[in-house]
């Protein structure tokens, strides 16, 4: 069995080996029908351990190591992301549980959902006076969306075997909430934290070339002005590697939660 | 009123016991069900009127979709009578009640709890002001009672039918209810499990000195016979109405080998069988 999983693991991190192996050569084939216009992975590769080598530092404004710049969006997302989803989860939860409330919320989310979260931005603007609060203004925005609809239908979807047993044994509203609602609908609620999370880490790197300041979405767009695509090439991947990262997470998380796999 | 004087008999010395003298503790007056759908009215069961005393085991018998569980459910209060009324304990079924204990044909166990916990919360939403060593003595008691207590932290994915079923009685058993409504609660079991978890429910039943009213959904003959008092055939649906109530004067503990050898059960099952199916044999 033990021997089996290595294995397992072993051949998951050859194939994993050979995706990058074909993203590298496609990556080096448009370079090279470019004529060198898209720097190729060599040339991003040595700028990429140049930028590693001092993540940190700290030359003014306009001038933060890579890592700075990571860390100020990550904070950014998680503080829009949380204060999105303590938005969301309560009222998921009320429009789950009530035929009314979810009659009347969801035409609007409908209705607000498709909108681009950018076009939020100049209100936030307006909000928040600055720059900063309206790049977390759009990334709570981001992050209702996925979390509310999916905890709404989590909970409008508890079966009515669950129900009734709260019926029949005469729980209490709060007891009905915690021991029945709550754990059905928590495997639901993360997975609309997963979209959530996923989608706000791709609007961040747009929300942030609009409001520059620190940040990998305002790194990108500088990278741009300076035309160092190479620097360009290394956030895209990094960009990618974080939101993998953050999706893995939350796949853990999920699957921590999910009474029916244990 | 002589036999105010005389020390009540054992229960297990006369079969009697059980049957007389008893208050009623359910009352179905001239009920009707019925619900609304797209193509109209649809009447589930009409004209039911029963009788069911303290301390009978009654079984509801009939084919699939007579409206056996609707009737029962008018009883545990998650359906209520388009008209006429049910008296359960003196009362008016307004809902369900911790008075009438479920046991649910799928077992409906709380799939994210351990079997422990799932009694626990019946019991801690039923007795509120019980003391939580009371309550847990309580849980653990029905949990031996069923035999599960090496099993009482698994979860019910990790348990077998027969095992969620035993869970699903002690919950039942737990809240201490006088009513019992089981709805086909051994239909998705292996025939030697059913067997033995016949046993065991006539068990508890015992051992709560036969005080409890039970009510049964079932469709298996067998299985009425030898556990009930009375057996309630139902007419087929729609708007189905009760056939026949015949009585089942077998004495008891009955003994399921040798029970079916009895004249006795033989006619009640022969008269059954006559009620359940118009033609024995396939025409040619």
């Amino acid at each position: 069995m033990k021997n089996l999983s290595i294995k397992n693991t072993l051949s998951d991190a050859l194939y994993f080996i050979g995706s990058m192996g074909i993203l590298a050569g496609v990556w080096q084939l448009v370079t090279l029908v470019t004529a060198g216009e898209i720097p190729g992975p060599v040339a991003t590769w040595s700028v990429f351990t140049e930028l590693l080598a001092e993540p940190f530092y700290d030359r003014g404004p306009n001038d933060k190591g890579i890592g700075n710049q990571l860390v100020s969006s990550i904070i950014r997302v998680f503080t829009g992301f949380g204060a999105g989803s303590l938005v969301a989860i309560p009222a998921g939860l009320l429009m789950g549980s009530s035929k009314i409330g979810m009659k009347l919320l969801n035409p609007i989310v409908q209705i607000l959902r498709p909108v681009s979260p950018l076009a939020w931005f100049p209100l936030g603007l307006l909000a928040f006076k600055a720059a900063e609060g309206a790049t977390v203004f759009i990334i709570m925005i981001t992050s209702l969306w996925p979390t509310l609809i999916n905890t709404a239908f989590g909970v409008a979807s508890i079966p009515s075997d669950h129900k009734n047993v709260g019926k029949a044994f005469g729980f209490s509203r709060w007891k009905y909430i915690t021991k029945i609602m709550l754990p059905f609908a928590i495997p639901h609620i993360i997975t609309g934290l997963r979209l959530s999370i996923g989608v706000a880490w791709m609007v961040i790197v747009a929300g942030e070339m609009l409001s520059g300041g620190v940040g990998i979405g305002f790194f990108v767009w500088d990278s741009w002005n300076a035309l160092s695509l190479e620097k360009i090439m290394v956030a895209i991947l990094i960009i990618g590697t974080v939101g993998l990262l953050l999706d893995k997470g939350f796949n853990a998380l999920q699957k921590a939660f999910s009474y029916d796999q244990r | 009123m002589s036999n105010i004087n005389k020390p009540a008999p054992l229960v297990d010395s006369s079969n009697d016991f059980h049957k007389i003298n008893r208050e009623t503790a359910i009352e179905i007056n001239n009920i009707e069900v019925s619900f609304k759908t797209p193509k109209g009215k649809f009447t589930a069961v009409k004209d039911i009127s029963l009788e069911i005393k303290r301390g009978e085991i009654v079984a509801l018998i009939g084919h699939s979709g007579c409206g056996k569980s609707t009737l029962m459910n008018t009883i545990s209060g998650m359906v209520t009578p388009s008209s006429g009324e049910v008296i359960a304990n003196g009362h008016v079924v307004k809902g369900p009640g911790p008075d009438r204990g479920i046991v649910f044909q799928n077992y409906s166990l709380l799939p994210w709890m351990s079997v422990y916990k799932n009694i626990y919360e019946a019991v801690d939403s039923v007795f509120k002001d019980k003391s939580s060593s009371e309550k847990h003595a309580i849980v653990d008691h029905y949990i031996q009672m069923v035999n599960l207590t090496p099993h009482k932290d698994k979860l019910p994915s990790q348990l077998s039918g027969g095992m969620k079923q035993r869970v699903a009685i002690a919950r039942a058993f737990a809240i201490n209810p006088s009513i019992l409504l089981l709805d086909e609660p051994f239909g998705a079991l292996d025939a030697l499990t059913k067997g033995s978890m016949h046993i065991e429910l006539l068990k508890l039943w015992n051992l709560d000195n036969r005080n409890k009213t039970i009510v049964m959904v079932t469709h298996d003959i067998e299985e009425a016979i030898f556990l009930s008092d009375k057996v309630v055939v139902m007419n087929n649906g729609p708007a189905a109405t009760i056939k026949k109530i015949v009585d089942v004067k077998l004495d008891r503990p009955r003994n399921k080998k040798d029970i079916a050898h009895d004249p006795e059960y033989i006619r009640i099952h022969d008269e059954l069988l006559s009620l359940l199916f118009d033609k024995f044999s396939i025409e040619d």
